[in-house]
């Protein structure tokens, strides 16, 4: 009896001690539901000395194509694309350019031979690369999954949404616009 | 450790308490104690430990926060002496560190718009090329293998707004000769968006199949281009070719997506047997001109409608000056899967004196749809000229009369580059035997 006073007694005590500090438990009530897990979400990126803050989705789109040679300041518009394979590619190509990787090719070859579009996008071939380039070229644009953007590179507003604003449409793996 | 608190018999407390008291009490008692000094042993030791190895690591960071900056001003030093001055040092980010050097003079040269690196191969050529398998009705013709154009597109970006381009062209010369050909020699200067001038030899901007698809064959959906659209010497009666100056851009129309494109250049020439571009001389005081219009609207992607009006003077030898005017609309609409082309125009001829003007007017529609790699098409087209028309018979030793008919066909893309066209043609001709061919195509681009 003796013994089973001590043991039921020595739980209640390792119970006690393991119970954790009061105020730690995680509080989940009253913070705000997020739409969009950060690293899920297509940032798109210019350089810091860019002036352009916003963009509307067809603007966004007739850079891409190679519709716009000049931005505001009369810097060369560099368009910069990352390597086929990479699922910001695939969103950018669903998204924005709407076409097959094929049809884009095809859209830029013919571009260029018709005297259409002066300049093909630049190809990179990591998003480390990518946002590096768009750091150092002054006209550069390119795209990065939000959770991969730090502060050498600006993030432009695209009709008027941020990326982490519930109506802002570039997401991997989402229905896009 | 035992305590004899209280003497059982004597003691006011019940026994089932008493029992619980002395067996607890030492119990929880010998617990807190050993705890304490468990913990406190524990604390100590690492204490210890802690504060060792914190003072250890505030050292190293302390090493390698120095290294990163003497890193940093060894980079600033050697991007002076690489690039000059171009960037301030004070806002120099490592984020540059590591990105492949040639990216990095790319990208730095933006800050230098005129520096020509002459070290970095400027030069770009894509090329394009075609063979055929073809036969027709026509009595004295045979069925032949043809080597067909193998077109050098070339491309020079000289600097941050000028860019030269050339469409070097080695293709039928007279008989089974090969000739080269210099089909567009162009400087261009892109100032903006709404303004870029080119000098040089150009695709003259009459309408849209002589702009959207050069000499390319691979390009085209169908083996050829309209008989509309032929080139020069090809037996065409378009001044597909101009030497002068072009002037495009766009015309600031928010969603409707205006263009323009102005020439000014020696139109072609109009002795009979002669080269009709005029590269070096001009025939004739008269510069032909033209203005192209055209919309690609925001709304509806993918669509392209306009018109152009030419101009010129042509001063056949022995006869009176004939003032050309060529007017064209079109309105064509192209998908990744569905192609639509509609297109007409009417030249005509007025001899200056006379009270009669040749107009010869024409049209052609295309349409094909992809089906995976397989695009089935149709194309109608049709041309009438007068049977006395002054410029195309006596001049450029064209005989253009009616032709119309359809063309059917289908194309294969057999990989990216590479594409197999079969096609069926029949042309019926005015007061002549109507032609039926056959083609098989094959283009690719390298």
């Amino acid at each position: 009896m003796r013994l089973l006073r001590a043991l039921l007694i020595w739980l209640a005590v390792v119970l006690l001690f393991d119970l954790p500090p009061h105020g730690s438990v995680e509080a989940t009530a009253g913070l705000p539901e997020r739409r969009n897990v950060p690293h899920e979400i297509l940032a798109i990126i210019v350089n810091r000395s860019n002036p352009v803050k916003n963009l509307t989705f067809e603007e966004l789109r007739k850079i891409f194509m190679g519709e716009r040679s000049r931005w505001p300041n009369g810097h060369r518009v560099i368009v910069t694309m990352m390597e086929p394979g990479h699922p910001e590619r695939e969103v950018m190509l669903r998204d924005v350019y709407r076409m097959t990787e094929k049809d884009y090719l095809d859209h830029f070859l013919k571009g260029t031979y018709t005297g259409d579009i002066p300049v093909s996008p630049k190809t990179l071939s990591s998003s480390d690369i990518l946002r590096k380039f768009v750091f150092n070229a002054p006209g550069a644009i390119g795209y990065l999954r939000a959770s991969d953007v730090d502060g050498s590179v600006k993030v432009v507003r695209i009709d008027g949404h941020l990326p982490d604003d519930l109506e802002y449409k570039l997401q991997i793996g989402g229905l896009g616009k | 450790m035992r305590f004899h608190i209280l003497h059982a018999a004597t003691s006011p407390v019940p026994l089932p308490v008493r029992t619980i008291v002395q067996g607890v009490f030492p119990l929880v008692l010998g617990i807190l104690i050993n705890t304490t000094t468990i913990q406190g042993q524990q604390i100590d030791s690492g204490g210890n430990v802690d504060r060792r190895t914190i003072q250890a690591l505030l050292q190293r960071i302390e090493q390698l926060e120095t290294a990163e900056k003497q890193l940093q001003e060894r980079v600033t030093q050697l991007e002076k002496v690489q690039h000059g001055p171009t960037q301030d040092s004070a806002t120099q980010s490592p984020a540059h560190v590591g990105i492949p050097s040639e990216t990095v003079a790319e990208g730095q040269s933006e800050a230098a718009p005129e520096k020509v690196d002459a070290n970095r191969n400027l030069l770009n050529i894509r090329g394009f090329g075609d063979y055929s398998f073809h036969g027709e009705n026509l009595k004295g013709t045979a069925s032949s293998f043809s080597l067909g154009q193998i077109d050098l597109f070339i491309t020079s970006d000289i600097s941050d707004r000028f860019r030269f381009l050339t469409d070097l062209v080695f293709e039928k010369g007279r008989g089974n000769n090969y000739e080269e050909d210099l089909e567009r020699v162009l400087l261009e200067y892109r100032y903006s968006d709404y303004f870029k001038l080119a000098v040089g030899r150009y695709h003259t901007a009459i309408g849209y199949y002589n702009l959207a698809f050069r000499h390319s064959r691979w390009w085209q959906t169908a083996t050829g281009r309209p008989f509309l659209f032929l080139f020069e010497d090809e037996g065409g009666i378009l001044p597909a070719h101009n030497v002068g100056v072009s002037a495009s851009g766009e015309i600031p129309s928010g969603k409707v997506g205006l263009h323009y494109i102005a020439e000014v250049g020696n139109g072609r020439a109009s002795t009979p047997g002669v080269q009709p571009v005029q590269n070096f001389v001009d025939s004739n005081h008269h510069k032909s001109v033209d203005l192209n219009f055209f919309s690609r609207p925001d709304a509806i992607p993918g669509l392209q409608v306009g018109f152009s009006v030419y101009r010129d003077v042509l001063s056949p030898p022995l006869s009176p000056r004939v003032g050309e005017t060529i007017l064209d609309t079109y309105a064509t609409l192209t998908r990744s899967k569905l192609e639509w082309l509609n297109e007409g125009l009417v030249i005509r001829h007025a001899p200056q004196g006379l009270p009669r003007v040749f107009n010869t007017p024409g049209f052609y529609t295309q349409i094909s749809e992809r089906f995976g790699s397989f695009r089935p098409y149709f194309r109608y087209q049709y041309v009438n000229a007068p049977d006395n028309e002054p410029i195309f018979l006596p001049v450029y030793n064209i005989s253009v009369g009616l032709r119309h008919g359809p063309s059917v066909g289908v194309r294969y893309d057999a990989s990216e580059s590479v594409a197999f066209k079969l096609q069926y043609d029949h042309t019926d001709l005015r007061r002549q035997q109507s032609i039926n061919a056959l083609a098989f195509q094959l283009a690719f681009a390298f």
